[in-house]
């Protein structure tokens, strides 16, 4: 393909970077301004104040970030443990009981969050749990479990079983074999199912809504009430802080494939 | 091990196997695919338990226990190392399960290391290992321990000759070490001669003969044998079931258990003696040309023959020469029709 | 075997919910409920605002995948090579990944209100005097910026997959395209693109699928009137009066059955496509 002139190329990624990163943009220039009317372009007054919420633990943002932190690293510690041995015991299956499996493990995937905790709101409230912050947890789990495991049939269906096999023959017991093979071959794929996990849980809406009833409030929630609310300063603060821990596992992620690219290069 | 019986899926994979390996012996158990080779293996190994039958390894019961407590190490085709340690961890690792205190190991673990000729790679992981290094590694491994057994499943299987002589090579470098017994599995004749002390020809999930090389191949206790060993010559004939054999190629006196009746005569290339006096006339078909030999297609008397001549001999195709049949190394059987159509084991 | 009993245990809470629905739309359990009836089923099949919500939302699910796909494509082809704008640009589209929707929402509505940025350019360039002026883009009865919002987001998870396919497949079909003497609008018809349908496709399902169930970008987003799937089972699950509640229940489980759908789409189109690779 000949090389096109780099001016119509470079204008098309101009387009491109512009449609994907104003929105960002935008909620940068909206959380640090305080006024900001229309129909002026830029904002009216600079300020700091939507972030004070950092250093004062106020009611703004700060306890909703706070439970959605909580609930996300319960999640996904939750979900990537027990993603690991649902996803190692489904990957050992073969044929039509793998599909159907594997089927099963993708049901808290495919449904709809919100047709989820309509159908889950009365057992978790029949066990007490609505309106509290471990029913938002359970809640939160199921589809994140979902997840975890569906990745772990993945990594399992690939791993080197022989390993075992082998560490055993060379005169490992059970639990050695699994606290010097096994273990630490699944540390990295472990790591991500946690980031998995977290994420799945940090984004939830519906679930929230649903089983915490009003009373257990998460930063997504709370961008909502801003944002119906018009308010947005606050909203765009707030999303920004949200977008923090996926954006920062975009470039984690990112970064380790180019190191392992290097690697095999 | 003693009347193994071992069934698989309700199939009987090894039936009622006794044999037995020395210290410091090579036993090669050979045959074709499906035999049961590698079942046998993991039987030894701990990996499937035996149905009948007991197993033991230096002299202590084995049967019931599980792998790591038998003197027998497992090793798979590919090599298997752990990705997540250095050479040096890998092959530390049987020692350090052991509980081995660590001056010790370091010892060790080198000691094995030299031995694979692999002292330099300590530092390395699995990943940036060619293929003879991670046998190497993997023997070095095996033998650190110093088990009674080393159990190889198919290790010459898809390799080049170079690398097949390596890893012949290590093998026989780990035997050196403390003389461990090694029960090599393969398919392949010639890589078990190369190696081995006795081969076990293994067929149908029995051992159907066990006997050093050269006797193997000399004497095949079957038919069977004869043509998983791909012995190339086969004449039909009539033994008269008192010591004869008429065929195309002349009188032989036969083994007295040979019956009356139709007859095969199995030899290899090299028994064919070529230009001898007195021999049968033979016209040349074809001329193929190898590194170390020539062999010959020969047509005696209606019957196409392969015999081996050394280099340097030229023989044109369609020209006549003479053929003696070296007689001891001639091995007759009774035919039936199904062995007589079916050509293969 | 316990792979079966694993697998049914973490779908469990899931099948728990779809026997309680249908238990539920069957007035059997839930608010309202007073004993098998057909009744909560006949009212909901009844109502239009069933037949436009389903319709709506196929609208949207649709408009927003394949809007997202061609955004996806267009990209992979515009910005295949190795040098460094191409990979600034693939790098750039992979960013919404990143945003949650909720956020993406919010972004939508910053840009696309009436007071928004685009209106205020717009004020620039003396195009209105007005916020008035500007036409609705957010809560409109075509659902135009949920459309947007949904497509901005979804892109990148499709333009991964293009990238992938591009560069795994692309060098190999162009050339034997352009040998055999096709320019260069043909060789993106004839080779280029059945490649990236057909490594697409199977996502586009799995997009649309997710898109169709979403709530809260439609909560921040979509119009009342017609009132999208997701928006009329959470309004009618939080009806003050207990009855209607039960509603719900069935709009839960079309909203299951059209997730189960695209599903099985999904695994049909994905099973076909690898056979033929």
């Amino acid at each position: 393909m000949k090389a096109s002139r780099s001016g119509p190329r470079v204008g098309l990624t101009l387009v491109l970077a512009i449609g994907a990163l104003l929105p960002l943009a935008l909620l940068v220039a909206l959380s640090v301004s305080v006024e900001w009317f229309y129909p002026t372009l830029l904002p009216g007054r600079w300020s700091s104040a939507n972030w004070d919420f950092l250093g004062r633990g106020s009611e703004v943002i700060f306890s909703s970030l706070w439970t959605s932190v909580a609930l996300a690293l319960c999640a996904g510690v939750v979900s990537s443990i027990a993603g690991l041995f649902a996803g190692r015991e489904i990957a050992r299956l073969d044929g039509w009981r793998r599909r159907l499996a594997v089927a099963l493990a993708f049901l808290p995937v495919a449904v709809p969050p919100l047709a989820l905790s309509i159908g889950l709101q009365y057992s978790l409230l029949r066990a007490g749990l609505g309106g509290r912050f471990v029913g938002v947890m359970v809640a939160h789990i199921v589809p994140a479990l979902g997840y975890t495991t569906l990745f772990f049939v993945g990594i399992f269906a690939v791993f080197d079983w022989r390993v075992e096999q082998e560490a055993r023959s060379l005169g490992a017991n059970p639990f050695d074999v699994l606290r010097r093979v096994t273990l630490p071959l699944l540390r990295r794929p472990l790591v991500e199912a946690f980031a998995l996990g977290f994420l799945v849980s940090w984004a939830q809406v519906p679930l929230t809504l649903l089983i915490g009833q009003g009373l257990v409030n998460t930063l997504p929630l709370e961008l909502m009430s801003y944002v119906n609310a018009g308010q947005d300063h606050l909203a765009a603060t707030a999303g920004l802080v949200l977008t923090i821990p996926p954006l920062a596992l975009l470039v984690v992620a990112g970064l380790a494939v180019r190191r392992l690219r290097v690697v095999i290069a | 091990m003693r009347g193994v019986e071992v069934r698989l899926d309700g199939d009987l994979v090894l039936r009622s196997l006794t044999m037995q390996v020395g210290r410091g012996e090579r036993f090669v158990v050979v045959g074709p695919s499906g035999a049961g080779k590698t079942t046998l293996l993991r039987a030894i190994a701990g990996f499937v338990t035996p149905d009948r039958g007991e197993i033991s390894v230096a002299g202590r019961g084995a049967t019931a226990l599980p792998p790591e407590k038998r003197d027998a190490v497992y090793m798979h085709q590919t090599p298997v190392l752990f990705p997540h340690l250095t050479v040096f961890e890998n092959v530390a690792f049987p020692l350090r399960v052991r509980r081995v205190p660590a001056g010790e190991v370091r010892e060790r673990a080198g000691a094995a290391l030299d031995a694979m000729l692999m002292g330099e790679f300590g530092n390395r992981i699995p990943r940036t290992l060619s293929g003879g290094q991670r046998h190497r590694v993997a023997l070095a491994r095996a033998i650190v321990a110093r088990p009674a057994l080393l159990l190889l499943d198919e290790p010459f299987s898809a390799l080049d000759p170079a690398l097949k002589r390596d890893i012949r090579v290590a093998l026989l470098a780990a035997h050196a070490q403390y003389d461990p017994g090694s029960v090599v599995v393969t398919h392949d004749f010639g890589d078990a001669a190369g190696i081995a002390d006795r081969i076990g020809v293994l067929i149908g999930g029995e051992l159907v003969q066990v006997a050093p090389p050269a006797e193997l191949f000399a004497r095949p206790a079957s038919l069977a044998i004869a043509r998983f060993l791909s012995i190339a010559n086969e004449i039909c004939g009539l033994a008269d079931g008192a010591g004869n054999f008429s065929s195309p190629l002349g009188n032989l006196p036969v083994a007295n258990g040979v019956p009356a009746g139709a007859a095969v005569a199995v030899f290899s290339p090299a028994a064919v003696r070529i230009g001898q006096e007195g021999g049968t006339m033979a016209r040349v078909l074809e001329v193929y040309i190898h590194p170390q030999y020539t062999t010959l297609k020969l047509k005696i008397a209606g019957e196409t023959v392969e015999a081996a001549c050394p280099l340097g001999s030229s023989f044109t195709i369609g020209g006549e020469t003479t053929v003696v049949l070296d007689r001891a190394s001639v091995a007759v059987f009774p035919l039936s029709m199904a062995e007589r159509d079916n050509k293969t084991v | 075997m316990r792979g079966l009993l694993v697998a049914i245990l973490v779908a469990g809470p899931v099948l728990a919910g779809i026997a309680y629905s249908m238990l539920g739309a069957l007035g059997v359990v839930g608010p309202g409920a007073s004993g098998v009836s057909l009744r909560h089923l006949q009212v909901v099949l009844a109502d239009s605002a069933t037949w436009w919500g389903l319709l709506w939302t196929v609208w949207i699910a649709l408009a927003s995948t394949l809007l997202a796909t061609i955004l996806a494509m267009g990209t992979a082809v515009a910005f295949r090579a190795e040098r460094g704008v191409d990979r600034f640009a693939r790098l750039v589209a992979v960013v919404p990944l990143a945003v949650p929707h909720v956020v993406a929402a919010l972004g939508a509505v910053l840009v696309l209100s009436q007071s928004g940025l685009l209106a205020r350019l717009a004020f620039a360039a003396n195009l209105q005097t007005s916020p008035a002026d500007m036409p609705p883009l957010i809560y409109d009865r075509y659902g135009i910026g949920l459309i947007l919002a949904l497509s901005w987001k979804e892109f990148p998870f499709l333009a991964l997959i293009a990238f992938s396919v591009i560069a795994r497949r692309g060098a190999l079909l162009e050339e034997t395209a352009r040998s055999l003497g096709a320019g260069p609008l043909q060789t993106f018809r004839v080779a280029t693109l059945p490649a990236l349908w057909r490594g697409l496709l199977p996502s586009m399902i799995a997009v649309f699928t997710f898109v169709a169930g979403n709530y809260e970008v439609a909560a921040l987003l979509a119009p009342s009137s017609p009132l999208a799937l997701p928006l009329l089972t959470m309004e009618r699950y939080t009806d003050s009066a207990l009855d209607v509640r039960g509603e719900a229940f069935v709009l839960v489980l079309l909203a299951m059955a059209v997730s189960l759908c695209g599903v099985a789409a999904h695994e049909w189109t994905a099973n076909k496509f690898e056979a033929a690779e």
